[in-house]
């Protein structure tokens, strides 16, 4: 389980920021005038007449200003922090402050299959192999679906998605539902591993993924999501996508802004619906599109860190996004954004960081990708520590005994210590012939040939037979 | 004498009060009003075209020369003859039922527009009957559709099916995109297009009209 934690040791341990407190500041108070003064528009009903009956100003059937004041009472009721727990309900995440969790992205339409290097369209036993790989990855701290099947019903695929998950990890569901009947039946799956709606509500183990079309513009899907979740007690994420350049200002701030006021709309409709709602806010904003290619670039490295800041001074717990990658291959692009990416959430602290081992902009996945992807995490963990500084560490003593002539090979403090240092698993640290007499292999082929041998060796803990059956009945109910 | 092509190097600037003037001096030289149309600033935007397609150009600054081409053209329409003014045809666009994804539709329309399309824009989640009464209404050339997500995508399939089954299908070309669509998927519904990005798009909606493949 993850140890990944940005300033664990108060100003001792690595840590960065990039934003100052006066600066996030001037971006919250940017979304509150935005939303006092031109407002959001929103396509659901319920979400309007809430939000008119506690204060908000309505016009044009749907147009809502929000006073500053409903945004401040907002944050009094949400909590700061929220345990997640795994399918046996064992707390397994505790999502705020400067701790890091790590998973995979949702719904890539390709893999690339490791075992014949080609790119094709996902199919289901995809998402039966990746979340078999994520179970048994120790930096691994959750999933979503990873592929999108291409051989199931298109209309329930998010439903076939919920259930291969359940099946094959024990490790907390990030799901995501096209419509909102999907998340209505997503829900009820959680419910009945979990042994009934208050289990799940005091022991979640699932939270849902919400998009939102615009900052400024909530589509009604996302809002029945959110007041429905919110109703329960159930954590999700309200994400809208406000696209520098398009959707918002080009501007880094400018995008900020836009997109923080749509989710700050959010949190107040939330704790309008049931105060102490859980809430999960992006960690990442000042997105744009690549104005020569039109594709929204994932490992952009102008997006990060400003937002993960900004969530930190505002108190709530995030979903943020590293791991990821521009390149079509898993090649040397894929490792150095994948390891740039997942670097900065580390040392900034962003929360529960998914689209770990995405590929093509959040088109395509690889198994063998996310396995690098773990041992790029595995060398953060050791990183991110702390050093101890105590006579036992300086061991002035051990130096003076052993002299300058001396050496420390065999010494009983060596001993004691050496196993301390980190040693990778997948990079190669073997002298030329040791390398080359273990086959010569690049980094793809080991992370390859790893994948094949977890899913040769690794078996998930099934959900009981009956459990198993319940959920599939949802699955394939009309 | 006026040098046409300094229309051409003004659209790809985008500086759209260079392209009046120019327009304007080409007009009052005695040019021909569908040569400095097509040789200036349809030309203009081919060049446009195919930079924006090399990666070579930035989209903000494409949309500079598109509005730049529609300001030269404005100021030339009352001097284009009944068959040159014919523009390059109507086309009707929107991002199929149930999907909500609009930044790649919207781009792939203010290119059209540039290249000298009139638009008719459906926005997003269009009902299949939407798109064939458009079709009818506006006696379309093309219509374009647009999806993102898988689960959206038959809905193409279905809008196809109602144009057949209103006998329009003949009268319009269909053009279809979005990341998950891909021209297998294209040719399976019928298609008569399929782009990948918003350039080829252009390029491949005035193959379907001019009828080259
Ligand atoms: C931005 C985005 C959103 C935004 C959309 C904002 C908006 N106003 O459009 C928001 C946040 C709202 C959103 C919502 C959702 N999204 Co979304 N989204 C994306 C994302 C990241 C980028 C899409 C984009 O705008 N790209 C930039 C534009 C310029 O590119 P483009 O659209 O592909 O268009 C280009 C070409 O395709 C082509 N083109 C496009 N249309 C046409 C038409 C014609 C005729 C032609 C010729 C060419 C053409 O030209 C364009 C320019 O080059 C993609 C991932 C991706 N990499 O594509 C996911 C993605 C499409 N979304 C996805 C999902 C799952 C969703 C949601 C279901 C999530 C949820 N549960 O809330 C919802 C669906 C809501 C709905 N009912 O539609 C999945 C799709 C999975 C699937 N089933 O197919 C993707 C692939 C991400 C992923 N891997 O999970 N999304």
């Amino acid at each position: 389980m993850a140890s990944i934690c940005s300033n664990e040791q108060a100003l001792n341990s690595p840590f960065a920021k990039k934003l100052a407190d006066e600066q996030c500041q001037k971006i919250y108070w940017a979304c509150l005038e935005i939303l006092e003064r031109t407002g959001v528009c929103l396509y659901d009903q319920d979400a309007v007449d809430i939000l008119k009956k506690a204060g908000a100003y309505v016009t044009n059937g749907n147009r809502v200003r929000i006073p500053s004041g409903m945004v401040e009472k907002a944050f009094s009721t949400v909590p700061k922090n929220l345990s997640l727990y795994d399918r046996m309900g064992n707390r397994v995440m505790q999502v705020g402050g400067y701790r890091s969790y790590f998973g995979t992205g949702s719904d890539c339409l390709n893999i690339i299959d490791h075992r014949t290097g080609e790119r094709r369209q996902a199919v289901l036993q995809d998402i039966t192999e990746g979340m078999t790989v994520c179970d048994s990855l120790d930096h691994i701290d959750f999933v979503m679906s990873m592929f999108l099947p291409s051989d199931v019903p298109q209309e329930r695929l998010d439903r076939y998605e919920m259930e291969v998950m359940l099946n094959n990890t024990t490790k907390p569901i990030i799901y995501v539902t096209t419509e909102f009947s999907g998340c209505a039946d997503a829900v009820k799956m959680a419910e009945i591993v979990a042994g009934g709606e208050d289990t799940l509500r005091c022991r979640p183990f699932a939270a849902c993924y919400i998009n939102v079309t615009t900052g400024l513009r909530h589509n009604e899907e996302a809002l029945q999501k959110l007041l429905y979740l919110s109703e329960k007690g159930l954590p999700f994420t309200y994400i809208p996508s406000a696209q520098g350049g398009v959707t918002a200002p080009i501007t880094i701030a400018g995008t900020m802004a836009v997109n923080y006021a749509g989710v700050l709309t959010g949190l107040v409709l939330s704790q309008l619906k049931r105060e102490g709602a859980p809430f999960i806010m992006p960690g990442w904003g000042g997105n744009m599109l690549d104005m020569k290619t039109m594709v929204q670039p994932y490992a952009d490295p102008q997006k990060r860190a400003q937002s993960i800041d900004f969530v930190h001074y505002l108190g709530l717990p995030m979903f943020s996004l590293a791991g990821c990658s521009e390149s079509k291959l898993v090649d040397q692009q894929a490792a150095i954004e994948a390891a740039l990416t997942l670097f900065t959430d580390a040392l900034f602290g962003g929360n529960l960081v998914h689209d770990v081992g995405y590929l093509e902009s959040g088109l395509c996945g690889s198994l063998p990708q996310v396995v690098i992807c773990n041992e790029i995490l595995d060398w953060l963990s050791a990183f991110m520590k702390g050093i101890e500084i105590n006579d036992e560490t300086l061991a002035l003593d051990l130096i003076d005994e052993v002299g300058p002539d001396g050496q420390y090979l065999d010494n009983p403090h060596t001993l004691k210590h050496f196993k301390e240092r980190w040693y990778p698993k997948l990079f190669d640290r073997s002298n030329y012939n040791g390398w080359k007499s273990k086959g010569g292999k690049s980094l793809g082929k080991r992370a390859s040939e790893s994948v094949d041998q977890i899913l040769a060796e690794h078996k998930p803990e099934p959900l009981p037979k009956d459990v198993a059956d319940a959920v599939h009945a949802i699955v394939v109910e009309n | 004498m006026l040098d046409i092509t300094n229309i051409i190097s003004a659209v790809l600037k985008g500086d759209e009060p260079e392209v009046k003037l120019l327009v304007l001096e080409a007009i009052s030289t005695g040019e021909k009003a569908g040569d400095i149309m097509n040789k200036g600033l349809i030309a203009g935007m081919d060049e446009v075209g195919k930079k924006m397609e090399a990666e070579d150009m930035f989209i903000p600054e494409v949309l500079m020369s598109a509005r730049a081409m529609n300001s030269g053209a404005q100021i030339l329409k009352p001097h284009l003859t009944e068959e040159d003014s014919g523009g390059i045809g109507v086309l009707v666009i929107g991002t199929v039922q149930g999907d909500q994804h609009d930044i790649g539709k919207n781009l792939v329309k203010m290119l059209m527009e540039g290249a000298g399309f009139e638009v008719v824009d459906l926005g997003t989640d269009v009902d299949p009957h939407k798109f064939v009464s458009a079709v009818r209404d506006n006696n379309a050339t093309i219509l374009a559709m647009s999806a993102l997500l898988t689960t959206t995508m038959p809905m193409m399939a279905d809008v196809i099916s109602a144009l057949n089954s209103e006998g329009l299908r003949d009268r319009v070309k269909v053009l279809v995109g979005g990341a998950p669509v891909t021209e297998e998927f294209s040719d399976e519904i019928g298609a008569d297009g399929y782009g990948p990005d918003a350039g080829s798009a252009v390029r491949i909606a005035k193959t379907l009209i001019s009828g080259e493949v």
